[in-house]
């Protein structure tokens, strides 16, 4: 059956790819309710999709290749990343062998890493002042995601998120463990920051706390819209990484077929139907911190995340 | 390990975050629900040790917590910073929440290691460590804070600490329900007289700066 993972595989980059806009949308409608208004329609990132990459792409004066090949290198990135965590299978396939947990972070790295530079090439003071906005804090919580994959680590013996996914879904008690509900808590809370949710970013062009949409600034047209892709893309992954490997992992059909993969797709969008549902609460909720109260935020976070790895060792159970 | 002890490792670990966030906090309110909270998880451990271990004592322990620790002292507490017009914050600690809540986990992890070195031999079930860590995270509360309130906050904690040890390794000992009550009394008296007396008569180092902003 080693063309059936092959044909799954490619089914999932595709879910991934087409279905990132349309959570985004969701999130957008949904916020929108809170907010009383009836908002755009769940399909709007499409159209802007295809609004941006028809229109004319402009580049600064004195910038280099580097601005115009960051948004597809970042793009890349965010389609491996796609391949090798389970997004829509409870199994390996076939690219997951290439890398691990640790390794998944490290392509996020690579993204985050080259839209930066980008925001440095264009010269821009805005973009300059979102790229260093982003690194000050994104100081504090890369610890907290190295510090996460431990955890992740110390409760399956191993840093393959698929034998976290089959482990937590079978065991209740590795499910209820300090260690797992400490580290799903501090994920969460590094999932608000990273997805620009708030109450660390309130997005919007005319924000001056913004951080993430900061970078791309002076981007326009294609480039503008591969980056938009991106960060719905990213926010998809990180999502679907936190439903399925930490939060919800349970339900998901191990049969390498076309009915399973079906039903996989759609219990996949329930799950992340709940957790934007959850994610309109959290912003429905919570007010914007202050800029340098970030850092208070993210040190929260990553006191939880040691407190997991700290609870496997005081009572010697994941 | 058997479902009871998943529990007691579940609210031992909810206790220790309680006290995490008591020393990141800065507000003298939250505080005080906090340790409310706090006592209040300890009364479900005493409940639940009660309840699987039949246990009489243990009963009267959990009823006794929730009634003074979670309703009467915290009760007493609000009534006392209403009183004492430094209601709103400790003064100066907004910018170290960062820092307190670093050092609270930093020093988790060393209390734990003199742990391993000093008392693991004589108390190796999992989770024996929590209660002393509770009770240096007390002292850090202790030792760092400037505000009364928030220090007598810091010596509930450390009740808690002593009760919580009680509760794991001292349950058939009658004495522990005395020693309970005593320090149960203790709080009372300090919440409720000792607070007081300090406000009447020597009020308090922050009160000249609270009235300088009084305008």
């Amino acid at each position: 059956m080693a063309w059936a993972t092959q044909v799954i595989s490619i089914v999932q980059a595709a879910t991934v790819l087409l279905l990132a806009p349309l959570i985004a949308g969701i999130s957008y409608r949904f916020k929108a309710w809170t907010e009383s208004r009836s908002g755009p329609s769940i399909f709007q990132p499409y159209y802007d999709l295809a609004k941006y990459l028809r229109k004319e792409t402009l580049l600064p004066e004195g910038s280099s290749r580097i601005f115009y090949v960051a948004p597809f290198v970042a793009f890349g990135a965010y389609l491996l990343i796609s391949e090798v965590v389970p997004v829509i299978t409870p199994y390996p396939i076939p690219f997951a062998s290439t890398v691990d947990f640790l390794g998944g972070g490290l392509l996020f790295g690579l993204a985050g890493t080259v839209t930066l530079l980008a925001a440095i090439d264009s010269g821009s003071n805005y973009a300059a002042l979102g790229a260093s906005r982003t690194v000050s804090f994104a100081a504090f919580a890369e610890p907290t995601l190295i510090i996460v994959f431990f955890a992740v680590a110390v409760i399956t013996g191993t840093n393959n998120p698929y034998v976290t996914n089959n482990l937590l879904a079978a065991s209740t008690s590795a499910y209820l463990s300090p260690t797992h509900l400490l580290v799903t808590a501090a994920f969460f809370l590094l999932l608000l920051a990273e997805t620009g949710k708030l109450p660390v970013e309130s997005a919007g062009a005319m924000e001056f706390g913004m951080l993430e949409d900061g970078r791309t600034f002076e981007h326009s047209g294609r480039l503008l819209g591969v980056n938009r892709w991106n960060g719905w893309l990213k926010q998809f992954l990180l999502y679907s990484v936190f439903v399925n490997v930490f939060a919800l992992p349970w339900g998901m059909s191990s049969a390498p077929t076309a009915e399973g993969t079906l039903a996989n797709v759609a219990l996949l969008l329930a799950k992340l139907l709940a957790l934007v549902g959850v994610m309109t609460v959290v912003e429905a909720t919570l007010a914007k911190v202050r800029l340098f109260k970030i850092r208070d935020f993210l040190a929260l976070s990553f006191s939880l995340a040691v407190l997991a790895v700290f609870a496997f060792a005081v009572l010697g159970v994941p | 390990m058997d479902s009871s002890a998943e529990v007691v490792a579940l609210v031992g670990v909810g206790i220790l975050l309680t006290a995490l966030y008591l020393q990141s906090e800065s507000f003298v309110d939250p505080l005080i629900r906090a340790i409310a909270l706090q006592s209040l998880l300890l009364g479900v451990l005493l409940g639940w040790l009660a309840w699987t271990e039949h246990s009489v004592d243990l009963a009267i322990l959990a009823a006794l917590a929730v009634a003074v620790r979670v309703l009467f002292i915290p009760y007493v507490l609000r009534r006392q910073i209403r009183a004492f017009r430094w209601r709103v914050r400790e003064l100066h600690a907004a910018h170290r929440v960062t820092g307190h809540a670093l050092a609270a986990v930093v020093l988790a992890i060393v209390a734990w290691f003199v742990f391993q070195e000093t008392l693991a031999s004589i108390f190796p079930e999992p989770g024996a460590a929590l209660p002393f860590i509770l009770l240096v995270e007390g002292l850090l509360m202790l030792a760092t804070r400037s505000n009364t309130i928030v220090q007598v906050i810091g010596y509930l904690e450390e009740e808690n600490a002593v009760v919580y040890a009680g509760a794991l390794f001292a349950q058939a000992f009658p004495l522990f329900v005395e020693v309970v009550v005593f320090l149960d009394v203790l709080g009372v008296v300090l919440v409720g007289v000792i607070l007081s007396i300090q406000r009447d008569v020597i009020g308090t180092p922050e009160e000249s700066a609270l009235e300088e902003l009084a305008g």
